[in-house]
């Protein structure tokens, strides 16, 4: 079965927000929800200091917290590896957002728009009601991944079934695909560089790969 | 989802690094999502994506602060204190308005009593609106002379110098390192991952993968130090002594054969015998520059074939000088050296220890730089481009904004391209390249504007000097052709001569000057430079006194709060034009394709805004111009000529075409100039397509194989015309009893020296009454991928998104000064300069020096919707604009010494 995983190369990473704003664009998010985020960290004193970019989002683990502690069972697994929330469901507790140590969880309590309380025709367009008062999260454009199959496309080399973010990167530095298939263009990636998962040591097994230059 | 969902394809060149090519979703006829052209991948040198930026224009479509139908002041007295008083009109009325001026000023006369043109234009975005305003610029074509020297921010957010001297050296209107080939770049403050769009990132992403070394000199640590494998922390405008003292290293500290010496003696002028009065030795009867022939062992003209150039020592002959205005030394066995040896003399004394004590970095770090410079140059290597071979030097050196502008531009401009001839860095794979051509003519391609000029180098179109031809009486508002000779004389020269100066005149007409008449007329689009400028209260009082102003409107800001009249284009999403793509454009889009991209209406324009080309039409008939403005399409003022060898699809010149129609024509005529007439569709396949290529040889990148064949040398080290022309305008200016140009005159040194930059700003401020000890920063800005020329301010995912990138929202400052002065994350400050104040929030970081604060966003807005909501400060209120701040080249920078307070809560 597949592992479906993204894998950001931190040595290509600008920072530049592209992947948040696409994400907005294709989830139709509302402001300040951002299901893909670059983060901009720096480490070190001056004059000897580093500033990493790093894109963060719901890692997709193998061993999610967010769906144990799920009293609902709004939040599932599948086989893929992706995990998803049934909107219908999540009743917006948030103790998903408390659990998950990514910060990838978003509850919003009312609709909010980009020029105020009222939608601009293209949000209107867009408005769901059912994503009010739930928790929200990246989902690897999971319609994207579902539509593969039925037009015989890959995950993460064919666009159209390719999430959002990888989609928009303008410095190649996110990738996507299945895990499982060793010739996979992320199982390459992995092979080939130094990578790392982010809080690896709590046992989530998360679905991020981020490659860098390790100790050099 | 349902409904009926289209993908339209469209660009997006909200800024200088486009055109990205991108689809827009159009569901039920309305915009939701934008996407890169998957489809372009193949072509596109960024993978067919598109910038943050890009993915504004959904909610710029739909921003309820458009104004969606034309607007007329009621208000006479104009101000930021006055309500404009704007009411909506019908288009017919402000037709009616706008071509009842135009007709009245026409019949005065299209220039006024001081000799100006009437009707002045400013648009900015460094020359982008022009391809978002349709066939406008056949109208000003058909209009006649027009000023366009009303700047809204070039000469100080631009790369000033490098266009001028880059032109000059190598048909540079800017510079890029050969991204894909090169392994050592030395960065500036080249912010490149903010500034170099989707291609700049993209390639340079490869490059890193790849294990390319970029070291970024920067006085703050920018999203491009980030991406770097080093930071150097520069002292603000101090970057010349670092070239220097690399030029010390270099020449003093390195065996020669560590330089590329052939290049230097065959394609530089490097032998050229410099005579005791600082210019060329010449031959008396040809006037040829003279070089010493190790074979002949005499002095001969540059050219004599079969030559053995002597690159260095004294030798003893004769020959002629020629100075500023035909001024001639016979010398006979005089004693010369040449231009190499020259400047082997001029850098002795720019040690690394030197440059330490202005700089602040240490002469080991120069040592090493310079050293894994040299290392990687390869000097020697080669490699075959399009089944020729050329030289390979993977070492670039590039500038970014500050470095290049402003008092100190020239020197580093100079001292960069030189470091690159040492090694036969210049305009060779892996070296430094020119992009685009502005200044020079014919500018596409890069190549076709070289032409060899009597001495040797490529013949530059300075503006006159010489008695009988300088124009002693400026012919616009800015005066660009009287003072700046580098600015030349083609379309885009007005815009990028001291464009500041039409605001400053303004004010006060200097000594020994004409009058600065205000415009009877002038457009505005997509430039706000009651904001953008520097001084920008001051830029606002100036406009506020012109007496007819009309301006092409997206939203209400603070320049068309003095506007008579509003006219609402239809935006980015909803209007047509066609845009040449490919080829080499600036920042770094260097493609193996070019052709023809297309704009298209996704979604139908909103309200009662109309197509720019729409408006543009109906202008020229009602002012009686619609003959030239279709003959001026029809020569290609629309993109491209509408007829050929092969294909004619001219405009009839008496006849008011429609937007649709004028652009099927454009479309049929690309096509056809594409396929050498062979094919011949028009709108609706581009509608469907939305871009046509054709193949653009990579060896066109590259203007070295130009210059060999022309057997042409690079106009490096000496520059004894940059000598001449500045002496000749000096005795020119003096003649008619001016005197305020003279620190600018003494920018035309033949090798420049280094001189106290840093203390030009510091000067500065006690001239405007402050003590230096009380403005103990350097303030400083930074290009921001999410804003920078993209009139996007208004638009909140932007502000969304860039707080996701540390400083757009207030004032970075140093972690550990900001703890001596008691001020933490978050305070609220005072940024002071001897002008004036503004205030933001402090942003406290590690990566900046201690002595430099930095305002990413320049957004103290009062009338843009939502932006003056935002509470960020702005530089540009704080700034000064001076003649004493103005380089030769007409150029500033965004820099000030600044004080700072915490405000108390």
């Amino acid at each position: 079965m597949a592992r479906y995983v993204m894998v950001v190369d931190l040595r290509s990473c600008v920072g530049c927000q592209t992947c948040t704003a696409a994400c907005r664009h294709a989830n139709a998010t509302p402001p300040g929800v951002q299901w893909r985020q670059v983060l901009d960290i720096e480490s070190g004193e001056y004059p000897d200091v580093r500033r990493t970019f790093m894109p963060v989002g719901c890692m997709h683990c193998g061993n999610p917290p967010c769906m144990h502690v799920c009293p609902s069972t709004a939040t599932y697994q599948r086989d893929d590896g992706l995990v998803g929330i049934n909107y219908d469901l999540c009743i917006g507790c948030g103790y998903c957002a408390v659990a998950c140590p990514y910060q990838a969880r978003h509850i919003v309590h009312r609709a909010s728009f980009a020029y105020g309380d009222q939608p601009t025709e293209s949000e209107a367009a867009r408005f769901d009601e059912k994503r009010v008062s739930v928790a929200t999260k990246c989902t690897f454009c999971i319609d994207r991944i579902d539509e593969a199959k039925e037009k015989g496309l890959t995950p993460g080399v064919h666009p159209e079934v390719t999430p959002a973010c990888v989609n928009s990167c303008i410095a190649q530095a996110l990738h996507f695909g299945d895990k499982q298939d060793p010739e996979s263009n992320v199982s390459q990636l992995i092979k080939e560089n130094e990578s790392f998962r982010m809080h690896e040591e709590l046992g989530t097994d998360p679905g991020m790969y981020y490659l860098w230059d390790g100790h050099k | 989802m349902s409904g009926d969902v289209k993908k339209v394809p469209v660009y997006c060149y909200q800024c200088v690094a486009g055109p990205d090519l991108l689809t827009v979703k159009v569901r039920d006829g309305i915009a939701t999502e934008v996407e890169p052209n998957f489809k372009a991948a193949e072509v596109h040198p960024g993978g067919g994506k598109c910038c943050v930026k890009a993915y504004g224009l959904v909610q710029k479509t739909y921003n309820p602060n458009r104004l969606l139908s034309p607007m007329k002041r009621t208000n006479p007295n104009k101000g930021k204190d006055q309500d404009p008083g704007f009411v909506p009109i019908s288009w017919d009325e402000a037709f009616d308005l706008v071509a009842g001026k135009l007709n009245e000023l026409r019949a005065k006369g299209l220039t006024d009593e001081y000799g100006y043109p009437r009707v002045a234009a400013s648009f900015g975005g460094g020359g982008t609106p022009t391809y978002y305003m349709g066939t406008f610029p056949a109208f000003l074509s058909a209009w006649g002379p027009i000023d366009f020297s009303f700047g809204s921010g070039q000469g100080v957010k631009c790369y000033h110098s490098e266009h001028l001297y880059g032109e000059l050296w190598h048909r540079a209107f800017t510079v890029a390192s050969d991204t894909p080939n090169t392994k050592y770049v030395l960065s500036f403050g080249a912010n490149l991952e903010a500034s170099a769009g989707v291609v700049g990132v993209w390639r340079h992403a490869q490059a890193r993968i790849n294990g390319y070394k970029r070291v970024q000199l920067e006085p703050h640590l920018s999203v491009t130090g980030a991406c770097s494998a080093e930071w150097v922390p520069i002292k603000p405008k101090t970057d010349p002594a670092l070239m220097f003292a690399m030029l010390h290293v270099m020449l003093h500290e390195t065996p020669r054969d560590k330089l590329d010496l052939p290049f230097l003696r065959n394609h530089t002028g490097s032998p050229y015998l410099v005579g005791p009065n600082g210019y060329f030795l010449r031959d008396a009867e040809t006037r040829k520059p003279l070089l010493w022939d190790l074979k002949r062992n005499r002095a001969v003209p540059f050219d004599m074939p079969d030559t053995d150039p002597a690159l260095e020592g004294s030798f003893t002959c004769s020959g002629i000088e020629v100075g500023a205005d035909e001024r001639v030394w016979q010398h006979d066995a005089v004693s010369v050296e040449t231009s190499f040896t020259k400047l082997a003399a001029h850098v002795k004394p720019y040690t690394p220890e030197w440059a330490e004590t202005i700089c602040d970095i240490r002469p080991g770090t120069v040592r090493r730089l310079t050293k894994e410079y040299l290392e990687h140059a390869q000097v020697g290597a080669t490699t075959v481009v399009d089944g020729v071979t050329l030289p390979l030097r993977p070492v670039a050196i590039v500038i970014g904004k500050t470095v290049s502008n402003g008092w100190g531009g020239y020197e580093c401009c100079w001292a960069r391209t030189l470091i690159s001839c040492l090694v036969g860095a210049l305009e060779v794979p892996g070296g430094i390249l020119g992009t685009t051509v502005r200044l020079n003519r014919p500018a596409v391609p890069r190549q076709a504007s070289v032409a060899k000029g009597p001495d040797g180098f490529m013949a530059y179109p300075m503006n006159p000097t010489d008695k009988q031809n300088w124009v002693s009486r400026p012919n616009v508002r800015n005066a660009h052709r009287t003072l700046v000779p580098l600015s030349a004389n083609s379309p885009w020269s007005t815009a990028l001569g001291p464009t500041h100066l039409s605001w400053i005149f303004r004010k006060q007409v200097p000594e020994h000057w004409p009058e600065v008449s205000a415009p009877d007329l002038w457009f505005v689009y997509r430039t706000n430079p009651a904001i953008s400028l520097w001084d920008t209260p001051e830029v606002a009082k100036r406009i506020a006194e012109f007496p007819f102003i009309v301006c092409f409107t997206y939203t209400r800001d603070e320049t068309n709060h003095m506007a008579d009249v509003l006219l609402p284009e239809a935006t980015d999403l909803e209007s047509t034009q066609l845009l040449s793509i490919g080829g080499t454009k600036f920042m770094e889009q260097f493609w193996d394709y070019e052709g023809y991209a297309l704009r298209q209406p996704a979604v139908k324009p909103r309200g009662d805004t109309r197509e720019f080309t729409d408006i543009a039409t109906e202008l020229a008939k009602r002012t009686g111009l619609l003959e030239k403005y279709n003959q001026s399409i029809n020569k290609g003022s629309a993109c491209t000529r509408l007829a050929g060898e092969n294909y004619d699809f001219s405009l009839a010149p008496d006849k008011a075409y429609k937007a649709e129609e004028i652009w099927d024509a454009v479309c049929k005529a690309a096509s056809a100039e594409l396929t050498d007439g062979k094919e011949t569709q028009g709108l609706d396949w581009f509608k469907e397509n939305g871009y046509r290529v054709k193949p653009f040889p990579r060896l066109n990148w590259y203007l070295y194989p130009e210059i060999v064949k022309q057997g042409i040398r690079f106009e490096m080290p000496y520059q004894e015309q940059l000598l001449r022309v500045g002496a000749q305008l000096g005795n020119r200016l003096h003649e008619s009893g001016i005197t305020w140009w003279d620190t600018q005159l003494k920018e035309y040194q033949a090798l420049p020296a280094w001189k106290d930059f840093p203390g030009v700003w510091e000067q500065d401020t006690v001239r405007l009454g402050g003590k230096p000890e009380e403005f103990p920063f350097w303030l400083l800005t930074a290009r921001s991928m999410q804003y920078s020329w993209g009139s996007n301010v208004g638009i909140p995912l932007m502000d969304e998104v860039s707080k996701n990138v540390k400083g757009h929202h207030g004032v970075v400052m140093n972690a550990g000064k900001a703890r001596e002065l008691g001020i933490k994350e978050g305070d609220l400050i005072e940024v002071r300069s001897a002008l004036r104040a503004t205030k933001g929030r402090a942003v406290l970081t590690q990566g900046i020096r201690p002595d430099t604060l930095l305002m990413l966003g320049q957004f103290d807005h009062w009338a843009t919707p939502y932006a003056k909501d935002m509470a960020t400060p702005s530089m540009n209120t704080v700034t000064p604009m001076s003649l004493e701040l103005t380089d030769a080249t007409g150029s500033s920078a965004d820099i000030v010494k600044v004080g700072v307070s915490r405000i108390a809560a």
